[in-house]
């Protein structure tokens, strides 16, 4: 009974004092922004001529607190993707050595910029490919997130009882359409049944990051699906039927940071186990374990110059001529920015480059402060591929115009 | 607590009186200036507007926090005005050891991503487009520059002494600077930056100088750059010391929880 007594002095005071002690606190933040972008190819189409409000509402009180991040969307071009869409909605409780985070929110693992080797947590959204703003292409999930913290370590647990999944544009009139044009039939993508709302599908790993003097490390595991779905294909005797499938795996990963003087060196690699592989043909899906690396370089090379290089490469464990696509991919991004005036002006040049097939995708940003509040943004998105991911891409070319008002 | 603070001025007061009847090298008197107590921990508010030469402003605000870990310090600093970069987090632990790099993360709330970043480069860079640079902002071993003791004499009212700077490390932005310290209180009211051509570049006012909880404290800086016209004016509002502050506020872990 004495021991119950003192676990109840230690547990329940402390938020309930605080919780008397601390008036609540309210933040509002977001955004207004409007952005349409103009194919550069011969047709001048518009690619995308969208607007929203972004809300950004924090609560909290004491040790507790909470979080939701909302846009209302207007879309000229996808009708469907207009209206009000919640982001991140989540409650959060804890102290100076644990918190808890439940709700739809966004989970950042690993090192890697723009890449993914061990943050296959929250998915993708590809409905414009990768010409939005990064944080708008990732997809937060729906689960619970607790971290034991100490001061040069954390430990964290996940577990998501309904995996999300990668969203693909299927519709023909979307420009950025996966749907193959050039097989000679018609293609139908179909996303494919997602697994069922069931315990046993729920998604669960854990993380310990180290944070030390002179370099971080982390060490992961995942019991996870592929979250972008694998299309196996059938002809129904008119059209290409191309379905999309999701399989389990474990992924175990691992990443470092290594500043080095004006650098800072970036590796992160990952096991993914029994990995579901694309059928050559016919909806039996491979299944065989993959080796994924990536290795970074950032230079801060001063006077505001940042310049950012990274590989990343796949292997196929026992690659048969039952899978399609390639046992070894590689990949690589390059990054250049520079700021001026005071910060005022930035150019920044992020490239992603196919490295199996050849294939670029390349955004250049202008990005000028008018004053505190507002920002006007120019760019140029450069595809250049013959073959390889990027090939459906290769008259996507497009001229585009931001402007965003932060409150 | 009234007793530390007393303690603290007490040893202020000390430290500075006999200075003026010792024969002081460059190099101490830098030191002293270095060494004035500031508390363990401190918290501020910082206002920094930034002018352009048309006398355009921006503002930028943050909020900080500092704890000394014997001569290493460790600081986090989030963004809170304006909106674009609010919830923008800096976790620092800053080495006195010459040579070794001091340890430093970002956070961005956008993407929710902490990245470690350089620790030795980015100290010649600006921060934030102000005229400061991340050298200027944090702090330095007196050792990094050999000092020499030019003159005395007064400037705004106050007795003070005038020192020579050059840096060891030929990577640093300026090629020497000259410090107006106050004789009374030991605190810089005024630095000129030299460029390599040895010419003005860049120019620190100190005003608005005086005692919090017992501690000297600076609230407002201005630095001009003399070739572009463009300055940036630095208010410290609320500054505090000795505030209870536990370890676990200068971790990744706080980075990423925000304010």
């Amino acid at each position: 009974m004495r021991s119950l007594l003192f676990i109840l002095l230690f547990l329940v005071p402390i938020p309930a004092v605080a919780q008397e002690s601390e008036p609540l606190s309210v933040g509002v933040k977001g955004f207004v922004d409007t952005y349409h972008a103009l194919r550069s190819g011969a047709d001048h189409d518009w690619m995308s001529s969208r607007s929203r409000v972004r809300g950004e509402l924090t609560l909290s009180k004491g040790g507790a607190g909470a979080f939701v991040s909302a846009n209302m969307v207007y879309n000229s071009l996808l009708k469907e993707r207009s209206g009000l869409q919640v982001r991140e909605a989540y409650m959060w409780c804890g102290n100076e050595h644990w918190d808890l985070r439940a709700g739809r929110q966004i989970v950042t693992w690993g090192v890697a910029d723009g890449l993914r080797v061990t943050d296959i947590i929250s998915p993708m959204d590809y409905s414009e490919f990768l010409a939005q703003d990064y944080d708008d292409i990732r997809i937060p999930v729906n689960g619970l997130r607790l971290r034991y913290i100490r001061d040069r370590w954390n430990l964290e647990v996940v577990a998501v009882p309904v995996a999300s999944f990668f969203e693909l544009p299927v519709d023909d009139a979307n420009p950025w359409s996966v749907v193959p044009r050039d097989m000679g039939v018609p293609v139908v993508m179909d996303m494919g049944a997602e697994p069922l709302r069931k315990f046993e599908n729920m998604e669960f790993g854990t993380r310990l990051s180290m944070f030390l003097s002179g370099v971080d490390f982390s060490l992961s595991a995942l019991r996870t699906w592929n979250k972008m779905p694998v299309f196996s294909t059938t002809f129904d005797g008119t059209n290409l039927v191309a379905t999309g499938n999701y399989r389990r795996m474990t992924m175990l990963g691992a990443d470092v940071s290594l500043p080095l003087g004006e650098f800072v060196i970036r590796v992160e690699g990952a096991q993914y186990f029994d990995e579901a592989q694309t059928p050559a043909s016919g909806l039996d899906i491979p299944r065989s374990g993959s080796l994924n690396a990536l290795l970074g370089i950032d230079w801060y090379a001063g006077n505001d110059w940042n310049l950012s290089a990274q590989y990343s490469y796949k292997f196929i464990e026992d690659f048969t001529p039952l899978m399609s696509g390639t046992e070894h991919t590689h990949m690589g991004t390059f990054r250049i920015s520079k700021s001026l005036l005071n910060n005022t002006l930035s150019l920044q040049s992020f490239a992603y480059m196919d490295l199996t097939d050849g294939g670029i995708y390349n955004r250049f940003t202008a990005d000028y402060a008018l004053n505190d509040q507002m920002h006007i943004m120019l760019g140029y998105d450069l595809f250049h591929a013959d073959k390889g991911m990027f090939k459906m891409y290769a008259d996507n070319s497009e001229y585009w115009l931001k402007l965003k008002y932060s409150f | 607590m009234k007793a530390k603070m007393f303690l603290s001025a007490l040893f202020s007061v000390m430290a500075v009186m006999p200075l003026s009847a010792q024969n002081l090298s460059g190099r101490d008197i830098m030191q002293k200036a270095k060494d004035l107590p500031d508390g363990d921990t401190r918290y501020a508010e910082m206002e920094l507007t930034l002018i352009k030469k048309n006398g355009d402003k921006r503002v930028r605000k943050v909020t900080s926090w500092s704890v000394d870990e014997g001569k290493d310090k460790k600081s986090l600093m989030f963004f809170t005005y304006p909106g674009d970069v609010s919830g923008t987090g800096f976790l620092t632990w800053d080495y006195d050891e010459i040579g070794k790099d001091d340890d430093k993360w970002l956070y961005l709330p956008a993407m929710k991503k902490t990245r470690r970043i350089s620790g030795s480069s980015s100290k010649t860079d600006y921060f934030m487009g102000t005229d400061f640079t991340y050298n200027d902002m944090g702090s330095r071993n007196v050792d990094e520059d050999e000092h020499k003791l030019l003159r005395e004499e007064d400037r705004d009212g106050q007795k003070c002494w005038v020192i020579e700077s050059v840096p060891v490390d030929k990577h640093e932005i300026y090629s020497r600077k000259v410090t107006w310290i106050r004789q009374d209180c030991c605190v810089p009211v005024y630095v000129e930056f030299y460029d390599k051509l040895d010419k003005l570049h860049r120019a620190l006012s100190i005003s608005e100088i005086s005692q919090v909880q017992g501690f000297w404290t600076k609230q407002r800086m201005e630095m001009k750059n003399v070739q572009t016209g463009h300055s940036t004016v630095i208010n410290v509002l609320n500054p505090k010391y000795d505030l209870q502050i536990d370890k676990s506020m200068f971790t990744v872990a706080k980075l990423e929880k925000g304010l």
